[in-house]
């Protein structure tokens, strides 16, 4: 009975092809150093996830952002759950992302024929940097209020842009309603779905060359 | 890269794939394991460290020292280390765009400006050792950010300069060093000085970051710690925090429950006509955020002085918020209060209360308002526990250890003190001048005052004596 689903199933999908194209690769050996790539898919995975549900009782509004992060926090069943592995996963995410890079670095695996994995690599680290600028405005507490100040300000001193950057990010001379509207609207469409595009081409191209083996003296 | 080369990759690489091991299930397991220890540890600390609570921002506290996400830490000192360099310290935008495009750009560009096809360590030393003095300066830098501020300007001065040593200066230099000798180490050097002077400049560089940091960690430590913030997150404590407010700075005009509606005993008030603010009138009618205006802006042409930041009041947004939850929860029936902790512990038969668990509260809620700095109270301030010992014009009669004819003690419990120049008239009315205390403060009051007025709960414990039992 089930062999008959599968096979019906597998010859509409092409299952077995998924499995031996997708699962049953030949890898070089590999150490634990290799699974950093895909803990950080993990966390973004993870970090959507949680997202998802914190905008069922967010609100990107000046007057009332901070409250309903508060109602999350006291008000909402296992709120303070999702809230706290939302923050918490945001730094880690950083962290693994970043470590992820220095190992790739380090094992020269930017190398031919893996060039456009790096450089689709480095716009994810750039990405997920955006993420954690964007996010760190929305509980709307002095620190996100403040440090934002802060960070637009020094995007605003690009020479003769400066001005223009500056206005765009905060959608007026000063941060208000419509900075974090727009921080929202980044925060949780535009860089994710530049996320998520870029993690699709990383990880075909990851497929496509395989993991690169830890360097010898041969190479 | 010619083909060749290409072609010797790959023969390379289908020889380690022949001896490798499968995607699934061998990497897959070993992915799934990391991913589930993650997830482990963000619940531990979602669970056990949570989120810290920060207050509201506020637009109008221009005082808050902004500070970034831990890992801009180290952008924020560097540029802060860059900004005092002199002339080009004041060019911002080559520390704030010139040096992370650039590192932003090499970073991309990495593939296409690293052409060796050389992948083993001991063939890549100069990128091994240009990242590694980079790393090493991005987590000392982030460090340094992290430690407190100096107290004093000197303080300031010497910190800066070590840091610009040790954070600037030193990788500056290995990073030019290394530089200058790829650029010109094929000749000049044997091969052996080639592979291992970088390498030793590199790690002698590197320790003295890291001794320099350690020497700026170990000034620092005797730094004044930053005063913790208090932020009430549940709305019990929000309740209690907006009631103490409103104890400090409402009740003199507008009375303890709100009710007044001709202000007495306040001068230059004397007399004005308001209207109650528990009244439903006022409860049904203006909103959260029209109340906040009220007590941000005041009402000066009824002669209420305006009490937020952004005014030149004392109080931030999340302290107006929480005056307006107490006023809420207390007066408009609408809400139904949570149930709010009493003001201190209950005191037990022979036990003796103290400052710090009993005194405070009472004084904060009832005393306060008045006898602070800046209000009209014969000199006499209650704010800490020196201040209600010594302070005042009759500070010798107004606290006398097991006095009971201590002046305070008289006031709080309805007689008033008569000018003994003047036998008619009062020089201390009874306290509080509107109301009276409940009689557990009363009497809590009046145990402290009998037994010697201790600070702590230890010193309070000491005195403890047990009731006799009744035969």
């Amino acid at each position: 009975m089930w062999k008959k689903i599968f096979d019906w199933l597998d010859e509409r999908l092409g299952l077995n092809d998924i499995y031996k194209n997708l699962l049953d690769r030949p890898e070089p050996r590999g150490n634990w150093w290799n699974t950093l790539g895909s803990a950080s898919l993990f966390l973004f995975v993870l970090q959507g996830l949680t997202g998802i549900f914190l905008t069922v009782y967010y609100t990107p509004s000046p007057d009332h952002a901070y409250d309903s992060i508060q109602y999350i926090m006291e008000g909402v069943a296992f709120g303070w759950l999702i809230r706290g592995i939302h923050h918490w996963g945001a730094s880690l995410m950083v962290i693994v992302v970043f470590i992820h890079m220095l190992r790739v670095f380090v094992t020269a695996s930017y190398k031919y024929p893996r060039e456009l994995t790096w450089l689709i690599g480095v716009g994810l680290l750039l990405a997920t940097i955006g993420m954690g600028f964007t996010g760190y405005l929305l509980p709307w507490n002095q620190r996100a209020y403040w440090a934002t100040t802060v960070g637009t300000q020094i995007a605003g001193s690009v020479p003769f842009i400066g001005e223009f950057i500056l206005k765009a990010l905060r959608g007026g001379p000063d941060l208000s309603a419509l900075t974090l509207q727009r921080f929202f609207s980044g925060h949780i469409w535009m860089i994710p779905a530049i996320l998520a595009a870029l993690i699709g081409v990383h990880l075909f191209l990851i497929i496509k060359h395989g993991e690169s083996h830890f360097p010898t003296r041969e190479d | 890269m010619n083909d060749e080369i290409k072609k010797k990759i790959n023969e390379r690489y289908e020889r380690e794939l022949n001896r490798g091991e499968r995607f699934w299930p061998d990497s897959i397991f070993k992915d799934l394991i990391v991913s589930l220890g993650i997830f482990a540890i963000l619940v531990l600390l979602a669970t056990f460290v949570g989120v810290a609570p920060e207050p509201k921002a506020d637009p109008a506290d221009t005082s808050y020292l902004p500070r970034p996400e831990w890992y801009f830490l180290f952008l924020f000192k560097f540029l802060a280390l860059y900004g005092q360099i002199p002339v080009i310290g004041k060019i911002e935008w080559l520390a704030t765009v010139l040096i992370p495009g650039l590192g932003i750009g090499l970073l991309t560009l990495l593939p296409l400006l690293d052409k060796s096809p050389y992948r083993h360590y001991s063939r890549r030393i100069f990128a091994l050792t240009f990242m590694g003095t980079v790393i090493l300066d991005i987590v000392l830098l982030t460090v340094m950010a992290s430690l407190p501020v100096p107290p004093d300007a000197a303080e300031l001065a010497a910190s800066t300069t070590l840091q610009a040593i040790g954070g600037l200066w030193i990788p500056a230099a290995i990073l030019t060093i290394l530089v200058l000798f790829y650029a010109f180490k094929r000749d000049i050097y044997r091969e052996s000085t080639r592979r291992s002077l970088p390498i030793f400049i590199t790690v002698a560089g590197s320790l003295a970051m890291v001794a320099m940091t350690i020497y700026i960690s170990a000034r620092a430590a005797s730094y004044p710690k930053p005063e913790e913030v208090e932020v009430a997150t549940t709305l019990v404590d929000q309740i209690v925090a907006g009631q103490d407010l409103y104890s400090v700075h409402c009740v003199e005009c507008h009375g303890d429950d709100g009710s007044v509606d001709v202000i007495e005993g306040v001068e230059g008030l004397e007399g004005e006509e308001i209207t109650p603010i528990n009244s439903t009138d006022v409860l049904y009618t203006i909103t959260d955020s029209a109340m906040y205006e009220v007590i941000a802006y005041g009402r000066p042409n009824a002669g209420m002085v305006p009490f937020g930041k952004a005014y030149g009041g004392e109080l931030s947004r999340s302290e107006i918020d929480n005056i307006i939850l107490f006023m809420r929860y207390t007066w408009d029936d609408r809400f139904e209060a949570p149930e709010i902790p009493a003001l201190f512990p209950p005191l037990a038969d022979g036990e003796v209360p103290s400052y710090e668990v009993h005194i405070a509260p009472i004084v904060k809620r009832y005393c306060i308002s008045c006898h602070r700095a800046g209000k009209e109270n014969n000199d006499y301030l209650m704010t800490t526990y020196e201040e209600i010992l010594t302070t005042g014009e009759n500070k010798d009669k107004n606290i006398v250890a097991g006095d009971p004819n201590s002046y305070l003690l008289q006031v709080i419990q309805g007689t008033p003190i008569m000018d003994p120049e003047k036998p008619d008239e009062e020089m201390i009315g009874v306290m509080p001048p509107k109301g009276h205390l409940k009689p557990d403060a009363l009497d809590a009051l009046i145990r402290w005052i009998m037994n010697g007025m201790p600070e702590t709960a230890e010193d309070a414990a000491k005195l403890f004596v047990a009731p006799t039992p009744v035969q």
